[in-house]
């Protein structure tokens, strides 16, 4: 429900004044009320298609000799036990293994069938809710959350977004098109961190101006515009909002020099891990949305093709420490029952399967039958009929597993399928947001979940 | 008719606990009305209105209503799928809490038909000169001169006007003459128009997601340089048939794979063309009758079959199939032309006819409300993709439409006939107070300080303005759009994420550092490049250059979009100045030297890291020739790593802002650069602000300037200023 008394990051601008009368400001419908179990959102982002059976669903484990015939392999390294007596997970993930009491894994996430495999479009699919193409431009989740809830600290953004550069080449567009607030307008957009160690620079005076010099010309800027008769109450409100936020004591959670050592070294896998340690600080200096991602480029990271083992252990070393160590901080902080954390991914991967099993669509790496070098091994398609979610805080059950696939290819799911709709309904209902809320575009409805329709998945609450 | 006019005569967002207007009425519309609906529905039961739906419920008593007992028992409806659950809830509660009927029904609350034809209303008889004030009899004052050649320069270049123009103007303000100088400089105009006309036709480099989409920027660019008649212009788009033609227009944004059925190629032209030329929107009758205007999924599906290849299209309800079907129809058939035969060719004549008709007076009403809006601030159809909704003044937009079609859809003469209105010489309210564009803020910095982007294409590299290039952090922050959807209406609110971009974002810090030193004419012209690899992803390419006189020799490796720059290896090979090994010279940069393979052929190499910049000093060494070759190693071909880079070789030190060769001028004449702080204030108030500074200002603009950086400061604190960034 909306409530009057939430501060919003921005106040209404005047412009917003048009934006009415042409009917074009999104308006709130609201569903009905529910108690929220959380405040914040730290969304890890595995991008490229986090492979399932090497990491949170292990299956047979093969080890390679060269010429094995790639439908003989299921999992390329093998399983660990967990904290939690019926979950095993894949090699590599030790320190995540020992928090897994904590939260719930699904390992029966089903995404859309979009009839090819298009990295970027499976992930606007996820971060929307919507495939694309759209006839409005639809929002980013964390743009719904900033529009529904507001911002929890008036001096950081609402929706704060970590390591994804968005100039990355071929498949820049795609990642612009839901990079964004949509409909809902940029008041919402992510502010972007492409890289955690530049973080702190993002959010203090820019170097090409230095402390001193920025703080006189803000001061004389004010003067020069109060000898002018002409005045803009919104533009003075927003360049005063970007001076307020810029010398914050919350600005200063960009900051990971402030960070103790100590601390700084058991997050600090690189980037991605650098990006855990500023969600943590964020969400402690009260952001509302934060994503951090271990970006997606073409062929890098989780889009493991080539030498797909040996890039699935780095990456899996990229994850385990400092994934565990978010999770630690929060709860010894008290954080992590009002904040949700979500470890997920735009698909899964299978080495034979591109797609779904019998849906199957049009190869888009070749994939040789039989491995003849190291490199072939743990080389994966696309699999979107199963990937795995971790969820943890939020009012989510601890040391849960929820769904189940196959141990025998295609690894179909065999229980409690997990739709995008559905997850998205749960994280929203963890936030208090009904999934049919909803906001009117071009007198339309466009709901948090498409169609208005997730369900959220009740017995993944405690 | 069925239509839903949510948030008509509400105040409130929040409604009832089931909101009529977004959980009842779709059903009733989709599922229901089909059959339930019109003159004789069926079994005699219609949904129609609250009395109509009378007969099937009791208000507060869900258990005595037959309507929701036959949807229960699985009976209602009896295609496709049930309700779901909460959709059977829904409707119980509603029933329950009185069934409360939204006021569905515009036209109850409105008699406004807006006409299809055209119409010519007599001009209203006073002694006003100009048409549109006959019509709209404004009172009051006209803007001052400054201001007014300041708005007109921004609305037909793009640009704010020049000091000197500004001053001419003044002491000769001749506003028409004003109007026709502007308009006829073809290319500046072109350039600026070219970003209004992209937003509407999703005209942008890469928002096309699967196959090839050509691009129509050369047509467009040609079209509003030669002022291309908009009937023309329209024709072309629907109708492309020579290969100059703008075909991309009808092929919509499209990602690979399956997509929903709203959203196919002929579905997105129908889409796009009844919104950007008859301010109509058929979004939602796309899936099924729309339940905010009149428009049926039949009408969507029956224009769309005037662009798809097969002429019988089978309508698709929300992505369920109906097993209807229909042939090519325009949306208004009292205007409709008749495709001569089903060809694909026959069928997009006939509808760009049908659009282009005179005839058909909604096409011309619906450009000149754009245009009316675009220069005024406000439509006068306030919502400029509703054109059936009443004007504030019918009767000057159908004469304006009326008079657009009669001087040949000239799209100038129209830009000219309003701008030399009084109406348009008043001065802003708080509702039509315009904003700079993304584009205009950018190209009026570049002209402030002399700072232009640089486009290449080809050998050849030129100053460009803003639309040419990708956008950057600062131009997104101001609204520039990716285009992925059409755009009527820039977002121009000042938010806090924009200010964060102005106040401390890289992309307009280096321009006014830059800009700053110019303007001081510190700003040495960029050393031009003696080797310029272009673009590599693999192999090696030879080098041979004549280095006589040369005092310093600087190599460079620049990123030209590698997945993994780290892990790209690049290098100089077998590098010699008249054949003397390059890697023997004494260099203070960090040089390591190994071997390096390019298609499978041993290199010795001095191996450069992406990024990387080497210095030489070979002063009075004599040395006239370096030969070799750059490349990149096999080992670095692999999908994750996906080198791309490009090699530059300078004599002097490169400036790393411009690596390329420049040709041409740029867009608008260099600012003068001066060393005197009270010139230069006068200089940059008058290109900012259009205006003299007044003594306070010259006072601050002083204080400013002592300071180190106070070029830049005093820069910024102009572009900041709400009178650069607002058109009064």
């Amino acid at each position: 429900m909306f409530n009057s008394s939430r501060r919003h990051f921005m106040q209404a601008s005047a412009a917003a004044t048009l934006a009415a009368l042409t009917g074009s400001e999104a308006r709130l419908l609201a569903g009905p009320k529910i108690e929220p179990r959380a405040d914040s959102v730290i969304l890890l982002w595995m991008a490229g298609g986090m492979a399932q059976t090497e990491t949170f669903d292990p299956k047979k484990y093969t080890p390679y000799e060269t010429g094995l015939a790639s439908d003989k392999v299921l999992s390329t390294f093998p399983s660990i036990d967990t904290v939690v007596d019926n979950i095993k997970i894949s090699e590599g993930l030790a320190n995540i293994a020992k928090i897994m009491d904590r939260g719930t894994l699904i390992r029966s996430h089903r995404v859309g069938d979009l009839g090819f495999i298009l990295h970027s479009r499976h992930q606007y699919h996820w971060h929307t809710g919507y495939a694309p193409p759209q006839s409005v431009a639809a929002p980013h989740m964390g743009a719904m959350i900033s529009r529904t809830l507001g911002p929890r600290n008036p001096d950081l953004p609402a929706f704060i977004d970590i390591g994804q550069n968005i100039e990355i080449g071929g498949e820049s567009d795609g990642l612009k098109a839901f990079h964004t607030a949509g409909f809902l307008g940029s008041e919402h957009s992510p502010f972007f961190i492409t890289d955690p160690r530049d973080a702190a620079s993002s959010t203090r005076p820019s170097e090409y101006v230095g402390a001193t010099r920025f703080a006189s010309r803000y001061q004389l800027y004010k003067e020069l515009v109060e000898a002018s008769s002409f005045q803009q109450e919104s533009l003075r409100r927003s360049v005063n909002n970007a001076h307020r936020l810029l010398n914050s004591q919350a600005a200063k959670a960009f900051d990971l020099s402030l960070e103790p050592q100590k601390n700084f070294d058991k997050y600090n896998t690189g980037r991605f891990g650098q990006g855990c340690l500023l969600a943590r600080r964020l969400i402690e200096q009260g952001a509302r949305f934060v994503e951090v991602t271990s970006e997606y480029i073409p062929f890098r990271y989780w889009d493991t093709h080539e030498n797909g083992h040996t890039r699935a252990a780095g990456m899996k070393q990229s994850i385990d420490m400092p994934v565990a160590q978010l999770i630690r901080d929060l709860e010894d902080r008290g954080l992590l029952n009002r904040t949700l954390v979500i470890l997920a991914s735009e698909f899964g991967r299978d080495m034979i399967c591109e797609g779904k099993p019998g849906q199957e669509v049009k190869n888009q790496v070749d994939q040789p039958p039989v491995m003849t070098e190291p490199k072939h091994y743990g080389m994966h398609r696309h699999f979107t009929e199963a990937g795995s979610v971790l969820l943890f805080g939020g009012g989510v059950k601890r040391g849960f597993l929820y769904g189940k696939t196959a141990d025998e290819r295609p690894c179909r799911i065999l229980e409690n399928p997990v739709t995008i709709e559905d997850l998205h309904a749960t994280i929203y209902h963890s936030l208090g947001i009904a999934a049919d809320t909803g906001y009117e575009i071009e007198k339309r409805p466009f709901y948090v979940t498409k169609d208005g329709k997730g369900e959220a998945v009740m017995p993944l609450f405690a | 008719m069925w239509c839903l006019a949510i948030g008509l005569g509400l105040s409130l967002p929040l409604l009832a606990q089931v909101d009529f207007a977004t959980k009842i009425h779709p059903i009733l519309v989709t599922r229901c009305a089909p059959c339930h609906s019109g003159p004789t529905p069926q079994a005699g039961f219609s949904v129609e209105s609250r009395t109509a739906i009378l007969r099937s419920i009791k208000p507060f008593k869900p258990d005595e209503s037959v309507l929701l007992r036959r949807i229960k028992a699985g009976e209602m409806p009896p295609v496709d799928e049930k309700l779901t659950p909460s959709q059977i809830a829904s409707i119980q509660n509603w029933i329950a809490e009185g069934a409360p009927w939204t006021n569905t029904n515009p036209a109850e609350l409105s008699d406004w038909v807006s006409p299809i034809k055209p119409r010519t209303p007599p001009l209203p008889a006073n002694s006003a000169s100009n048409p549109i004030d006959k019509f709209l009899t404004p009172h009051g004052d006209v803007i001052e001169d400054a201001l007014f050649i300041r708005r007109a320069t921004l609305d037909i270049w793009g640009l704010v006007p020049s000091a000197e123009a500004t001053k001419q103007f003044i002491a000769a303000p001749d506003r028409e003459r004003l109007i026709d100088s502007l308009l006829s400089d073809k290319r500046k105009y072109a350039e600026s128009w070219i970003s209004f006309w992209n937003d509407l036709l999703r005209n942008d480099q890469g928002v096309n997601y699967a196959g090839t989409r050509k691009s129509i920027t050369p047509w467009l660019l040609a079209a509003l340089e030669n002022n291309m008649p908009f009937n023309q212009m329209a024709f072309a788009l629907l109708n492309p048939t020579a290969p100059s033609d703008p075909d991309g227009f009808l092929t919509g944004v499209n990602w690979r794979g399956d997509i929903n059925a709203s959203q196919t190629p002929f579905m997105q032209a129908a889409q796009n063309s009844a919104q950007v030329f008859l301010g109509v929107n058929l979004k939602c009758a796309s899936c099924h009758d729309s339940f905010i205007n009149k428009y049926k999924l039949k009408q969507s599906y029956a224009l769309a079959a005037m662009f798809s290849d097969t002429s019988d299209l089978e309508l698709v309800r929300c992505d369920a199939k109906t097993g209807k079907h229909t042939g090519p129809e325009f949306l208004f058939p009292e205007v409709a032309e008749k495709p001569a035969s089903n060809s694909l060719a026959d069928r997009r004549k006939a509808a760009a006819q049908s659009f282009t008709s005179p005839e058909n007076g909604r096409f011309a009403r619906t450009v000149v409300n754009r245009y009316w809006q675009r220069l005024t601030g406000r439509g006068l159809v306030a919502n400029v993709d509703d054109m059936d909704a009443k004007p504030s003044n019918p009767d000057l937009l159908d004469w304006l439409a009326s008079d657009f079609t009669q001087h040949n859809y000239d799209l100038k003469y129209l830009i000219k006939l309003i701008m030399t209105s009084r109406s348009y010489g008043q001065p802003a309210t708080r509702e039509n107070l315009r904003r700079m564009t993304a584009e205009q803020f950018a190209d009026s910095i570049s002209e402030i300080t002399g700072e232009w982007r640089v486009s290449q294409s080809g050998e050849k590299a030129v100053y460009a303005r803003e639309w040419e290039l990708k956008s950057t952090p600062l131009t997104r922050a101001m609204g520039r759009p990716i285009r992925d959807q059409v755009f009527t209406r820039r977002e121009d609110a000042a938010t806090t994420l924009q200010a964060l971009e102005l106040v401390n974002g890289d992309t307009l810090a280096i321009v006014l550092k830059r800009g700053a030193l110019r303007l001081l004419g510190e700003l040495p012209d960029a050393p031009q490049n003696l080797y310029d690899s272009r673009r590599m992803d693999k192999g090696s390419k030879p080098l041979d250059i004549d280095i006589t006189g040369a005092k310093q020799l600087w190599l460079f490796v620049d990123d030209a979009g590698c997945y993994d720059p780290a892990r790209t290896v690049a290098g100089w090979l077998d590098l010699k100045v008249d054949g003397k090994r390059v890697a023997d010279l004494t260099t203070l940069s960090k040089t390591t030297t190994g071997t390096l393979t390019t298609d499978k052929v041993k290199h010795e190499a001095i191996v450069a890291p992406v990024g990387s910049l080497i210095m030489y000093p070979i002063e009075g060494l004599g040395f006239t020739r370096l030969t070799g070759a750059v490349g990149i190693d096999d080992g670095a071909r692999s999908s994750d790593i996906n080198p791309n880079v490009r090699f530059f070789v300078f004599t002097e030190k490169p400036d790393l802002e411009r690596l390329l060769r420049v040709s041409g001028e740029p867009p608008t004449a260099l600012p003068k650069p001066s060393r005197d702080p009270k010139v230069l204030i006068d200089q940059l108030f008058w290109e900012a602000l259009s205006r003299k500074a007044n003594p306070r200002e010259v006072t601050v603009a002083m204080k400013l300037l002592a300071k180190q950086g106070g070029l830049e400061d005093l820069l910024w604190s102009l572009i900041m200023h709400p009178e650069f960034q607002y058109v009064q």
